[in-house]
């Protein structure tokens, strides 16, 4: 079965006044659809560069990178957000849902933005809301939420178009750790229906969760993990 | 002759002596028109009968009953200056002046001449610079030495307007910058969620344009109620029916015109820097 992330080769070089940084050096990766996949490695390891390669908000500066089976590597900016939009949800750790939207104004949004109809999206806005547990707070801004609460709308949002794959980068590094514990099974919920997720994190138990697990080092993928 | 042809009214600008007598016997005495000013100043009234003399002493006056006021023509030549006048025809003008010297019976220094028909004007000077030799008649109207000064100043507004244009351009690039900056981390969303450059300038110039026409529109109405302040003002101040500002459509359309295309342009050209970034990047304070 062809897997949903191909990674060959990988490379990143960040041209920096004191010479070139090289944040990945040959990376390869397989991710199949369904898997959740945890990248765990120190600060500056090149994890969450990682990552905004793997969901094409970056580039590689050398190697391959296929999604489905398509090369994305070098897609023009129009086609990644393409790529990003129908096919690719992203969770941060701080959130970044737009402030002067309600939590169902935020998950609207890349809705309308991919064409759907406006009764979908109403009705599918109310199904995610419900989903990760917030249906009574759809009408409250981002400032009236607290941080568990926000991120779990930025799940919501980043499931709106029904992606398949969702992108977390330290999804529970903002939150204590009850929110985290929500956060965490809500990520497992999400793959128990069928997304894959790669999630990038310095929390050791959350990446535990997953049932493959990346340690990066220096821009290289140090070891590699299986859940017992 | 051009008496029978015109209305026949003559200026008397300065009024020596002028004062009211009792207003309720019939009088012979001629009819003359006096300014609103001057009617004010001396607290007249219409059917006052009153003394005018052509010398400052207030020597041989003669007696006038006044038929009515009127606006004298705003002129922005004699801009600050009293209009203290009267109108009365031509015969009482000779009468008047003649008193103090007989030569003056034969002799008028100047006389403003209303034409029935316009078109006729330039047609009439010819006329009569060619019928009375030394004569020199010319049309009040469209005098270009008149215009002379106002073109000047013309000239200095449009100066002033290109300054203010240019002084606004670059107060609005600025604010828009700040606009924009403040965005940042919207904007990055916005293209991490996956909307395109394209979508995201949209909405850009969309916004631009609202804002642009609303700013326009805005100072269209702003100026208009100015004009009448500044209008009102002035007018008070010189005692004058003068307009000293008049905003028409073709001005508002050429403001509109400019502003419009203008701050499109600031919005775009503070956007673009924004939008070449990448969505992870723009969010990163």
């Amino acid at each position: 079965m062809e897997p949903l992330i191909e990674a060959r080769s990988l490379g990143k070089v960040f041209p920096m006044g004191g010479g070139p940084v090289h944040a990945l050096r040959d990376i390869s990766v397989q991710i199949a659809a369904g898997e959740y996949l945890t990248i765990r490695g120190p600060s500056g390891c090149g994890k969450s560069t990682l990552l905004h390669i793997l969901g094409c908000v970056d580039t590689p500066s050398s190697g391959t990178l296929r999604f489905d089976g398509r090369d994305v590597s070098a897609l023009p900016d129009h086609a990644r957000s393409d790529l990003r939009l129908r096919s690719i949800g992203f969770v941060f750790q701080r959130f970044f849902l737009l402030p002067m939207l309600t939590a169902a104004e935020n998950v609207d949004v890349p809705q309308a933005e991919a064409g759907v109809s406006r009764a979908d999206r109403k009705r599918r806005t109310a199904e995610l809301l419900d989903y990760v547990g917030l249906g009574h707070r759809a009408g409250h801004r981002p400032s009236q939420l607290s941080g568990g609460e926000a991120q779990r709308v930025a799940i919501a949002r980043a499931l709106a178009n029904r992606p398949r794959l969702l992108l977390a980068d330290e999804p529970t590094g903002e939150l204590d750790r009850a929110n985290g514990e929500h956060i965490a099974e809500l990520l497992d919920r999400v793959q128990a229906d069928g997304t894959t997720v790669v999630v990038v994190t310095h929390d050791a138990a959350l990446a535990e969760r997953a049932g493959r697990r990346l340690v990066m080092r220096d821009g290289l993928i140090e070891r590699e993990e299986h859940a017992r | 002759m051009i008496g029978r042809r015109a209305a026949i009214a003559a200026l008397c600008a300065a009024v020596a002596a002028l004062s009211s007598v009792a207003s309720s016997a019939p009088s012979p005495a001629p009819d003359i028109l006096v300014s609103r000013q001057l009617l004010e100043s001396q607290q007249l009234q219409v059917g006052d009968v009153v003394s005018l003399s052509s010398d400052t002493s207030g020597a041989n006056p003669r007696s006038f009953r006044i038929a009515g006021q009127y606006e004298p023509t705003p002129d922005p030549m004699r801009l600050g200056a009293v209009r203290l006048e009267v109108r009365m025809h031509l015969p009482d003008v000779v009468g008047l002046t003649a008193q103090s010297d007989p030569l003056d019976a034969e002799s008028v220094d100047a006389i403003n001449v209303v034409l029935a028909n316009d078109d006729e004007a330039r047609a009439t000077v010819r006329r009569l610079m060619t019928a009375v030799p030394g004569t020199l008649a010319e049309r009040t109207g469209n005098d270009e030495r008149r215009a002379a000064p106002f073109v000047v100043l013309e000239r200095f507004h449009l100066a002033i307007a290109i300054v203010t244009v240019i002084a606004s351009s670059v107060f609005l690039l600025a604010l828009m910058l700040m606009l924009v900056e403040e965005r940042r981390a919207t904007v990055g969303m916005l293209r991490l969620i996956g909307f395109r450059r394209s979508r995201i300038l949209q909405h850009v110039l969309a916004e631009g344009v609202v804002i642009a026409i609303t700013g326009a529109l805005f100072g269209v109405v702003l100026s208009v109620v100015l004009e009448g302040g500044i209008n009102r003002f002035f007018q008070w101040r010189y005692d004058t029916a003068l307009v000293f500002v008049h905003i028409t459509p073709g001005v508002a359309l050429r403001s509109v015109t400019v502003a419009v295309p203008l701050g499109v342009a600031a919005i775009f050209a503070s956007s673009w820097s924004l939008l070449r970034g990448e969505g992870i990047s723009l969010t990163r304070r």
